[in-house]
């Protein structure tokens, strides 16, 4: 079962794309930089489809990293999505690892990813910068 | 027509940024920067600033009633914003024409908002951020997202119009 990674480089200009990188070799998986996207569920489904296959066919243990220093809410739902197919995933057994990435002035981040662990169950690694 | 003044600080109106005009991306992501640039003050200010800027204006585009084609013939929203700096705080407004019916709505959702607590509003948005996205995909929690970044009431006012649609305004204060 081939999976290939994806490698989205982010920018800054016209909406802001963030920085993707998953690698289905390693399981480590990076979301960073800026997302405020004209389509922002066009952007994420293949990022959620990508994780649903990891997850479902290659089955090895995953790390997926975020380091968003901003998102608007469009994204946030999205990013939601996506701890749910984590959650899912350890649910059944699969081993997970999530560390968020957080500038420690940023106390609403810090909130934000306190409320998506009470949403998802998941335990993630809140790592100030 | 559009119309962009940015001035460091004019003395006598407060007025950091002022526009009128389409909101499509590319005047967006022009505003964005002179957010960025202008209010270099206070890093965690501006990010708010930025953040609240880049939900209001998203509605503006996406909502007003008020629309013209950008460059690329898509049909984007007209409205306006300002940001006022004072002693203690900035002050963030936006405007747009809207009709009763879908104003009505957005006025009880900013009241529901302003009775709440931080912790019920954070709440508030982990249900709705739970609940399918509204088809133009705002997610229904811009103006939720707006008061938790402001941690300030969302201020709102509509003015009828001479074509008997409304001017709806929202404003919030970001402490310094």
């Amino acid at each position: 079962m081939e999976l290939e990674n994806i490698e989205i480089e982010g920018s800054h200009k016209n909406f802001f794309t963030p920085t993707v990188k998953f690698d289905a070799q390693t399981g480590i998986c990076e979301l960073s930089g800026e997302s405020f996207l004209e389509d922002t569920a066009e952007f994420y489904k293949p990022l959620v489809d990508w994780l649903v296959e990891f997850t479902t066919k290659i089955k090895k243990p995953i790390a997926f990293i975020i380091k968003l220093t901003y998102f608007n809410t469009s994204t946030s739902r999205c990013i939601l999505d996506l701890l749910n197919v984590l959650k899912d995933y350890e649910d059944e057994g699969g081993e997970v690892t999530v560390n968020w990435h957080y500038d420690e002035n940023d106390s609403d981040m810090q909130e934000d990813i306190e409320d998506y662990m009470i949403d998802t169950g998941l335990n993630i690694n809140i790592i100030p910068f | 027509m559009e119309s962009v003044t940015t001035n460091k600080r004019r003395a006598t109106d407060n007025v950091c940024i002022s526009y009128t005009g389409l909101f499509d991306s590319e005047i967006l992501t022009i505003l964005a920067q002179g957010i960025e640039g202008t209010l270099t003050s206070n890093d965690k200010v501006t990010k708010k600033v930025f953040k609240i800027f880049l939900e209001l204006a998203q509605n503006i585009s996406q909502y007003s009633l008020e629309r013209e084609p950008n460059s690329s013939g898509e049909s984007m929203g007209v409205g306006t914003m300002l940001i006022k700096e004072y002693d203690d705080y900035f002050q963030f407004s936006t405007g747009n024409k809207t009709t009763m019916e879908s104003i009505i709505p957005v006025i009880e959702k900013c009241d529901n908002i302003n009775s709440m607590t931080r912790d019920k509003l954070r709440e508030y948005r982990r249900l709705q951020r739970n609940m399918p996205a509204s088809n133009k995909g705002g997610g229904n929690i811009g103006l939720i997202q707006v008061a938790l970044t402001a941690d300030n009431p969302i201020e709102y006012g509509v003015v009828k119009c001479e074509d008997n649609n409304y001017f709806y305004i929202v404003s919030v204060k970001i402490n310094k």
